[in-house]
C-alpha cells in the first residue's frame, strides 16, 4: 500500500440507521402499522399441467418430448425453453427414480422449528432425460438412509382421495430392483 | 459506449430490523454517497432504484414508493429487479444510463426492508414457488439451498469444514465493517459445524442474516469525471445471465448461468485469464456454500476447487486471491438489492485505497463483484478496474 | 396440439393464497409524528431550511431539495384543513357495495404545505364539499396506538 492511501479515511465513514429489537416492538416502544393483505388466486394450468396432473390423479407419471433436442421433459409443458420450439409427444414415464440431492429440513414453511425432520428432494424419473425430475417428499426411510444415487419409488394415495395434484404421490420410498 | 467512473457510494447500518422506513433508508444511504461525490440532488441527471421482491417491505411496486428517499422525485427513474441478482444488476442498469450517453451523472440505490414480513421473511419467500408443481409441497426456500449444497458436496467430495472456513473467513472480514451485523472477530469452524441443524446440509451459521438496509452509488461520464478525481475507478465489464426456471432438469453442482455472466462481462473488459488477471472478488455469499459454486461460476478456479483454494488461505484478505473482503452477506448482513453494499461499493472502496481497516494489502486494480437470484438461475457481473 | 389436450374434466385452475403479514415501522419521523398524535389533538410537521416547504406529514428529509431535517426544523400545526378534492365512495376496496357510501377527501392540512386522506362524516351526501373547513376528530387518547386510524374522521369547522 502506498503512503497516500494510509492517510486516506476508511469508507464507509459511519454507518446510519437506527437498530429496532423485537423486545421494542413487543413493548411498543415503537409505533408501527400491522397489516395483513387478503389476496387469493386462481392459477391457470394451461394445457401440460393439466394433463400431468390429470395423469397425476390416475396414478401415472406423464412426460413430454421435444422433438428437437429429443430431451423427455418432465414436469411436462408446452414447448421447449431451450430450443424455443413446441413439445409434442406426451411419454409415459415410470414412478421410479433416483435421489438427485435431498436435505433433511428442521423448518416448516415459516421457518418455525420441527423436531422430526421433513425428508425432501429432487427425484430424476425414469424414463425422463437424465436429471429431469421435480421435488418430493421422502418416506419409509431413518433420515441416515437416504443418500444422494438411491433408487426410489413413488407411494401414491389411495385412488379415492386424489385430486390432481402433486401430493396425489404422498411420497418416495427405498426401490430395490425386482420390486412392483 | 462512454467510458463510466464511480465517484462516490454509501450504505446505511444493516441490522434484522431498523426503525427507519424504506425512504428514509434509501435516503441515508443515498446522502453518503451525494457527500462522497461532493454533489447535490440538483447534480443528478437520472436515479436507478433497484429492491428486490416486493413482497419483503409488502409494498406493492416498491419502486414507486422509494422515489423520494433516492432523490429521485422529479428526475428519470427507474427501479430494476431481479430477486437475489439485483444489488449487482441495479449498478449495472445504472452503468447504460451514462455508457449509452442519456445521461452524465447517474445515482443507483438499493434498498431491502426485510423486517416488515411476519412471522418472518421465509413467509415472503415462499411466494416465489411455483404455485402448482413446487408449492402444495409446502416448502421453505431453505430447502433449496441445502438441496444445492447437497449436490455441490456430493459431486465434488467437499467436506462440510471445508465449507464452514468461508463462514469464518467471512465473519471476522466483517470486524473492520461499520454497517455489520454478524462480525465476529473469535468465531472458529466448530461454533458453525456445531451450530442448530435448519435443513441438513444447512446450519445457523451456514446462513447470512435477513436484514433491513439499503445502498448507494453514484457514477460519473468519462467526461466529467475530471471534476471529481484525479485516479478514477472504471466499470470495466458487465455482465448478466439467467437459466430455465425448471430447476429441478439441471444438475445443481455448477452454476453455468454465473460462467455465463462472468464470460460477457471479462469479455468487455479484456479480461482472458480471470484468475490471474482479477485481483479480488465478492462473489455472492448468502451462504458459505455460494461463494465456492461463484468462485467456480466465475471461473476463478477450476470445478471443485474453490474449497481447497479457501483451506490454503489463497481467499484470506492477505492471500493471492482475496474473497469478500467486505465480511460478505455472511458477515455484513444480506438485505438483498442493497448488498450492492458489498458486492459493488466495497470494490470501488477497495480499489480506491480507501477500505480502511479492510483494505487489500497491495496494489489492487482489477476487482469483481457478483449477485445471484431467482430459483437458483441468475447471475448478475461487474467489473471494476482503478 | 392444443385440441389434443383439452378435456372439460381437467383441473384447469390451481387456487391459492399469499398468506403473509406485515408490520411497517413508521420510520424515524413517523414515529415521532404518531408519537405526538397520541397525546396531543395536533399534528406535527416540518419545514425544508432550503426551500421554506412545510412538509406534511412530517418527514426525516425534503424529497425536493435532498435537505435532511434537523430538530429545529419540527413546528406543531392544528389538526384542521380544507377540503381540495373529494369522492363519495360506494364500494369497498373489494369491490362490494357499502351499506353507507363515504365521502373520501384530499384536505389540505391549515400552515402545511401538505395534506392527508381522510373520511368526512356527514349526513349530506349531495353536497359539494371542496373548500369546505374540517377539523380532525381523535379516537380518545387512552386507545391510541399510534398509526392513522387515531384519527377517527373529519367533520365541518363550525
Amino acid at each position: 500500500m502506498t503512503e497516500k492511501k494510509e492517510q486516506k479515511e476508511s469508507y464507509p465513514k459511519y454507518a446510519p440507521g437506527t437498530h429496532v429489537h423485537d423486545k421494542d416492538i413487543y413493548e411498543r416502544k415503537i409505533t408501527y402499522t400491522w397489516w395483513e393483505p387478503e389476496v387469493q388466486y386462481s392459477w391457470s394450468l394451461g394445457p401440460a399441467m393439466s394433463r400431468f396432473l390429470q395423469e397425476l390423479k390416475a396414478g401415472k407419471i406423464i412426460g413430454i418430448k421435444c422433438n428437437r433436442c429429443r430431451r423427455v421433459i418432465v414436469p411436462p409443458r408446452m414447448f421447449c425453453e431451450y430450443c424455443y420450439g413446441p413439445t409434442s409427444d406426451w411419454v409415459y414415464l415410470k414412478d421410479t427414480g433416483t435421489v438427485e440431492t435431498f436435505s433433511l429440513s428442521y423448518l416448516d414453511a415459516d421457518a418455525r422449528r420441527i423436531e422430526e425432520p421433513i425428508l425432501i428432494g429432487v427425484i430424476s424419473i425414469d424414463g425422463a432425460s437424465p436429471k429431469h425430475g421435480f421435488m418430493h417428499y421422502f418416506g419409509e426411510m431413518k433420515p441416515e438412509e437416504l443418500k444422494i444415487g438411491m433408487k426410489v419409488k413413488a407411494v401414491w394415495k389411495p385412488e379415492n382421495e386424489r385430486e390432481g395434484s402433486i401430493t396425489d404421490i404422498k411420497y418416495f420410498k427405498p426401490f430395490r430392483g425386482g420390486e412392483e | 459506449m462512454k467510458d463510466v467512473a464511480v465517484i462516490g457510494a454509501g450504505m446505511t447500518l444493516f441490522r434484522r430490523r431498523l426503525k427507519e422506513t424504506g425512504k428514509e433508508l434509501s435516503f441515508l444511504a443515498a446522502k453518503m454517497a451525494l457527500e462522497e461525490a461532493g454533489i447535490q440532488k440538483s447534480d443528478l441527471d437520472m436515479v436507478v432504484m433497484g429492491s428486490a421482491p416486493d413482497a419483503f417491505d409488502g409494498i406493492h411496486m416498491k419502486g414507486e414508493n422509494l422515489i423520494d428517499g433516492a432523490a429521485a422525485a422529479g428526475k428519470p427513474y427507474v427501479r430494476v429487479f431481479n430477486g437475489g441478482g439485483t444489488g449487482v444488476f441495479a449498478p449495472i442498469a445504472g452503468w447504460w444510463h451514462v455508457a449509452s450517453g442519456v445521461a452524465d451523472i447517474v445515482m443507483v440505490v438499493c434498498e431491502e426492508k426485510m423486517g416488515s414480513c411476519y412471522p418472518h421473511p421465509q413467509t415472503a419467500f415462499r411466494h416465489i414457488w411455483d404455485p402448482i408443481i413446487d408449492r402444495p409441497l409446502n416448502p421453505n426456500l431453505i430447502w433449496l439451498f441445502a438441496m444445492e449444497m447437497n449436490r455441490y458436496m456430493t459431486v465434488y467430495n467437499i467436506k462440510k469444514e471445508d465449507i464452514a472456513r468461508v463462514a469464518v473467513k467471512n465473519k471476522r472480514n466483517a470486524v473492520g465493517h461499520p454497517c455489520a451485523q454478524l462480525a465476529d472477530p473469535n468465531i472458529t469452524i466448530d461454533d458453525v459445524l456445531n451450530s442448530e441443524v435448519m435443513a441438513w446440509p444447512v446450519q445457523r451459521l451456514d446462513v447470512s442474516p435477513p436484514s433491513d438496509g439499503a445502498s448507494a452509488l453514484i457514477y460519473c461520464s468519462k467526461d466529467k469525471v475530471h471534476q471529481f478525481t484525479d485516479d478514477p475507478i472504471w466499470v470495466d465489464g458487465v455482465g448478466w445471465g439467467i437459466d430455465s426456471t425448471m430447476w429441478t432438469n439441471r444438475d445443481l453442482c455448477f452454476p453455468r448461468y454465473v460462467a455465463t455472466a462472468a464470460k460477457m462481462a471479462y469479455k468487455m473488459a479484456g479480461i482472458t485469464n480471470p484468475p490471474k488477471d482479477i485481483d479480488f472478488a465478492e462473489p455472492y455469499d448468502p451462504f458459505d456454500y455460494k461463494e465456492l459454486h461463484h468462485m467456480e461460476g466465475l471461473l476463478l478456479c477450476k470445478k471443485g476447487e474453490a474449497p481447497i483454494l479457501t483451506r490454503e488461505g489463497v481467499t484470506q484478505r492477505d492471500g493471492d486471491l482475496p474473497i469478500c473482503p467486505s465480511g460478505g452477506l455472511l458477515g455484513v448482513g444480506n438485505p438483498i438489492a442493497a448488498t450492492m453494499g458489498q458486492k459493488v461499493c466495497e470494490v470501488y472502496w477497495q480499489l480506491a485505497g480507501k477500505a480502511g481497516k479492510r483494505q487489500i494489502p497491495g496494489d489492487p486494480r482489477v476487482g469483481v463483484g457478483q449477485a445471484w437470484g431467482d430459483i437458483m438461475q441468475m447471475a448478475t457481473v461487474i467489473v471494476l478496474r482503478r | 396440439m392444443l385440441e389434443k389436450q383439452t378435456d372439460p374434466t381437467s383441473p384447469m385452475h390451481w387456487r391459492g393464497d399469499m398468506q403473509a403479514d406485515y408490520m411497517y415501522t413508521n420510520g424515524v419521523a413517523g414515529d415521532r409524528f404518531f408519537r405526538h398524535l397520541m397525546e396531543k389533538d395536533t399534528f406535527l410537521a416540518t419545514k425544508c431550511k432550503k426551500c421554506g416547504k412545510v412538509l406534511f406529514p412530517a418527514r426525516l428529509y425534503c424529497e425536493d431539495c435532498f435537505q435532511e431535517i434537523s430538530e429545529s426544523d419540527w413546528l406543531e400545526v392544528p389538526a384542521t384543513g380544507t377540503v381540495r378534492v373529494f369522492t363519495v365512495a360506494t364500494i369497498n376496496a373489494h369491490g362490494k357495495k357499502m351499506e353507507e357510501p363515504k365521502i373520501i377527501a384530499l384536505i389540505d392540512i391549515d400552515k402545511t404545505d401538505g395534506a392527508l386522506l381522510g373520511i368526512i362524516k356527514t349526513k349530506d351526501l349531495k353536497r359539494d364539499f371542496c373548500g369546505v373547513k374540517v377539523k380532525a376528530v381523535f379516537k380518545p387518547k387512552e386507545k391510541r396506538e399510534g398509526t392513522l386510524k387515531d384519527i377517527l374522521y373529519f367533520e365541518e369547522k363550525i
